[in-house]
This record gives structure tokens, C-alpha cells and sequence, in this order.
């Protein structure tokens, strides 16, 4: 008996059958072993494949968001999926059939509909009765790391001021030396009254 | 931008708390969000959440920020401000998960 999984974000819902991985202890509820998946958008035909398939659907979506978030160019390219924006409104997919003459299912989906499918997505990947590999890590860190120099700065100006106050104070103090020798005093003294 | 003559920088603190709260308010305002998204999908059928969105993000910029400033003028510019108002509710759209706090505050210092 397989398990059977669902993720629903208004107008989209993905399915995930499969069974846990006995071998490793699992519960009955667990879902390692993907045999099948459905994507289901509303108004659109159903898209549905295998495990290998649904690692690559998923990061093509994650980074076509990414670009399309991030100003860049809207295209994301691959031997299975291809999401190119239209407009900016409007994202044209092509998926291609793995199987030979088989002509590839195009979609044009809106904003709305691509944000409820990457939820979906997002859901899948945060289940934890799901464990799906090779997904795109969405927790990557950024290059840009402008606030860990502003703590570097907030380290310079913490620290740097009372550095100099200290080594102002040890200058001003050296310049003393010059106008007073305790051994030439001495030396003055027993000279003025030798005993 | 703001109508501000005090020019406090933000702590990282600060900027932690707001993107989370930002996170929260996505997640109980995304039907709405939504709504405003696919409006603008098909003006011809369903324009009045749009324009009304529109409008009301026109009066508070206005209300609120520096309307000398240039960055602020393009805001109001009906016609330049689409691609900014889309993109700003595509990206708290995709910040509703749980790792939403994580992905907002990536896609924030990486910008």
C-alpha cells in the first residue's frame, strides 16, 4: 500500500506518491521512496512524471523566481523544462517529453499561479514526512553581506577610540622625559652639599 | 525616501524584526496578494483590485515620502511603477513558507 501525500496552495496542489524506507526505520507515514507525482493547476492540463523529473521541475521554478525577483534576465533553459517570461505578467513553460515523439506541453501561467506552485513546492520541501533530495537551496548565502560590514565598522568605532586615547596619552606622557631626570637631580644635590 | 530630517541607520536587529514581521504579514495578507496579482493578469475582466491597490499605494507614498526625490517620483509615475509594485508583491508571494524569514532576508542583502 503506497502513501499518499498532498500540498495545496489555492489553485495548486501537488501530490507525491510513494512508500518510507523500511530499512531505515521509518514510519508508515513516511514518504522516501517517490514512485510518482502530480501537479495540478487549475484551468491546465496535469503535469505529472517521475522522481527524476521532479527535482529538476522544482529547481527550474526556484531559479527562474530568483531571476525574475533579482532584476536578471527571465530564462531558465534545460533537457526538460524551459520558463521564459512573456511579459510581467504572463510566464510561457515548456516541458519536454523524455519519451520520443512526444511533443512538449506548453503552459503560460500568471504571477499568481507561479507563486502558488513554488508554495507548493516550498510545502513539499519543508515537509518532514517527505524526504526529497537534490533540491535547490534556497538558504544560499548571499554574496553581498553589507550588514556583516556594517558590524565591522560598528567593531572599528567601538574599539579604535579608546586605542587612541591611550596612545595619545603615552605620547603626551614620554614628552615629560625631557623635562625631568630624577638621576641628574641626585647628581645636582651632592654636588651643592657634598657631605 | 521618507519624509525624514533624521537619518538613522537601520541595526541588524531592527532589520531582523522587520523582515520578520514583513514574513508574517505576507503570509496572512498572500490571499489578497494574490488577488492584486491576478488582477493585473487580466485588466480587461478584473481591473478594480489593481487600480484600487494602485491607487492607494499612490496616496501613501505620497502621504509619507519625500515627493522631491526622484526614486519617489518614478513610485508615483503610474506608468514606471508596475514592474516595482509587481515584483515587490511576486517576492513577499514567495516568502509565505517557513523558511520565509531566511528567503527574504537572502534575496534582501543580495539585491
Amino acid at each position: 500500500m503506497q502513501n499518499k501525500l498532498s500540498f495545496h496552495q489555492s489553485s495548486v496542489s501537488l501530490e507525491i506518491i510513494g512508500l518510507p524506507d523500511y530499512s531505515n526505520n521509518e514510519n508508515k507515514d513516511q514518504i522516501s521512496i517517490i514512485s510518482q507525482w502530480k501537479l495540478t493547476i487549475i484551468d491546465k492540463p496535469l503535469i505529472e512524471g517521475k522522481i527524476e523529473h521532479l527535482g529538476p521541475i522544482m529547481n527550474a521554478f526556484y531559479i527562474y523566481s530568483n531571476l525574475l525577483i533579482k532584476n536578471k534576465i527571465p530564462l531558465y533553459e534545460s533537457k526538460l523544462i524551459d520558463i521564459k517570461a512573456e511579459n510581467l505578467n504572463l510566464h510561457n513553460i515548456v516541458l519536454k517529453s523524455s519519451k520520443p515523439n512526444i511533443k512538449p506541453l506548453i503552459l503560460k501561467i500568471g504571477n499568481s499561479l507561479l507563486s502558488d506552485t513554488i508554495n507548493c513546492f516550498d510545502q513539499l520541501n519543508e515537509s518532514p514526512k517527505v524526504r526529497i533530495k537534490n533540491t535547490y537551496d534556497i538558504n544560499n548565502i548571499p554574496k553581498n553581506l553589507r550588514f556583516e560590514l556594517n558590524n565591522k565598522v560598528r567593531f572599528f568605532s567601538f574599539f579604535m577610540p579608546p586605542f587612541i586615547a591611550i596612545c595619545s596619552l603615552i605620547l603626551f606622557s614620554s614628552s615629560f622625559i625631557y623635562f625631568y631626570n630624577p638621576v641628574e637631580n641626585i647628581e645636582k644635590k651632592e654636588l651643592i652639599n657634598p657631605k | 525616501m521618507r519624509k525624514s530630517y533624521v537619518n538613522n541607520n537601520i541595526k541588524v536587529k531592527e532589520f531582523d524584526a522587520l523582515i520578520k514581521i514583513t514574513v508574517e504579514m505576507s503570509r496572512y495578507l498572500y490571499p489578497y496578494i494574490r488577488e492584486i496579482l491576478r488582477s493585473k493578469e487580466d485588466l480587461e475582466e478584473n481591473s478594480v483590485i489593481w487600480k484600487d491597490f494602485n491607487n492607494r499605494f499612490i496616496e501613501l507614498i505620497s502621504e509619507r515620502f519625500n515627493v522631491d526625490s526622484i526614486r519617489v517620483k518614478k513610485l508615483l509615475n503610474q506608468a514606471e511603477n508596475d514592474e516595482i509594485i509587481i515584483k515587490s508583491l511576486l517576492t513577499l508571494s514567495l516568502c509565505i513558507s517557513n523558511q520565509g524569514y531566511q528567503k527574504l532576508k537572502n534575496l534582501l542583502l543580495d539585491s
